[in-house]
Parts: structure tokens; C-alpha cells; sequence
């Protein structure tokens, strides 16, 4: 399969300002993260490591339904299949219309 | 040879220009995303940075804010290059 070859440094359009998905993996081990799973639930807590696959380790975890804080876990696994985005944190929240 | 012809250009090609510059992601399901491209792979994994996330749900419109986030290729249906706000 050839596609757009964005894997390859400099291959971009936007002059060197780019950031596959690989470099953002290395980029946020070690970071507070937000988790978010195509369940909607979402897991807050510290990076420990991650993989090509989006399988996540995670510390400090906080687990949030509906925004609401239901349970805490000193050390999470999550399987990559059931994550949606990795999210740096920095994240305001609000329910409108 | 699909460099020069506009008309031959691979989806991915497409994309690849919109580094860059905001795009709308529609998800499956009642999810849509708009931010900046920073980068994505073969599977359309992407990195978009000052994004925002609109879900759908019975009781109206959640709106979150997220700085920079790896969002999984798998649930991605549609893209929409200049990403135009779903205000409706």
C-alpha cells in the first residue's frame, strides 16, 4: 500500500511542523494524558508506556464517566482496540445545547 | 506522474496537503472533531493540535477542548479539509 508516505520526515506540506502519530507516541511518555475510549469513559493519570498498537500503561489513573470521577487505579493497563484519542492534558469541559 | 496531474491524486496525497491547517473529522457514531493536522500514518491515525471535540448525545451538544491528541485511525469516516465548524 502507498499512501502519502507521511511517515517519512520532511514529507509534509507544511514545512517541517510535522508530527506523525510515531513521534507523538514518543513524545508524551512520562506526561499527564487523557485517555479517551470508544465507550466514552475517560482515563486521566501518568503515561508509563505505550506501543504502536495504542496499548497503554498508565499510573495515577482517575476514571471518569460522564465527566463524573467513579473510581482510581494505581496502575492501569488499557488494550489498544478500545482507545479513541490520546489527549495531552489542559482540557476545559462544557455541556451546551 | 500523479504529481502533476491534479485529477490523479491519492486520498492520501489529499490529506498529506492539509498538514498544516484545520481539518474537520467526522467520526462514526455522533462524533465529530475539528483541529489542526500535525501528521497521521497508513491506518489515518492522527495528531491534531487546539482541538475540539463535539459529541452528540440525548441530552444535546458536549464540547471539549483538547490541546494535542493521537486520535485512533479506526473510527474515522470522513475528513473535510479547511475544517468548517459544525455549528448547525
Amino acid at each position: 500500500m502507498s499512501t502519502g508516505g507521511a511517515d517519512k520526515p520532511g514529507s509534509g506540506g507544511a514545512g517541517g511542523a510535522v508530527k506523525t502519530p510515531s513521534d507523538f507516541l514518543k513524545s508524551i511518555r512520562g506526561r499527564p494524558v487523557v485517555v479517551k475510549l470508544n465507550s466514552g469513559v475517560d482515563y486521566r493519570g501518568i503515561l508509563a508506556c505505550l506501543d504502536g498498537y495504542m496499548n497503554i500503561a498508565m499510573e495515577q489513573t482517575e476514571e471518569y464517566v460522564n465527566g463524573q470521577l467513579k473510581n482510581k487505579y494505581g496502575d492501569a493497563f488499557i488494550r489498544g482496540n478500545n482507545v479513541l484519542y490520546i489527549s495531552t492534558t489542559k482540557r476545559t469541559l462544557s455541556d451546551g445545547a | 506522474m500523479s504529481q502533476n496531474n491534479p485529477s490523479q491524486l491519492l486520498p492520501s496525497e489529499l490529506i498529506d496537503r492539509c498538514i498544516g491547517s484545520k481539518i474537520w473529522v467526522i467520526m462514526k457514531g455522533d462524533k465529530e472533531l475539528v483541529g489542526t493536522l500535525c501528521g497521521f500514518d497508513v491506518y489515518v491515525n492522527m495528531v491534531l493540535e487546539d482541538v475540539t471535540e463535539y459529541e452528540y448525545t440525548a441530552e444535546g451538544r458536549r464540547i471539549t477542548k483538547l490541546d494535542q491528541i493521537l486520535l485512533n485511525g479506526n473510527n474515522i469516516a470522513i475528513l473535510v479539509p479547511g475544517g468548517s465548524p459544525p455549528d448547525v
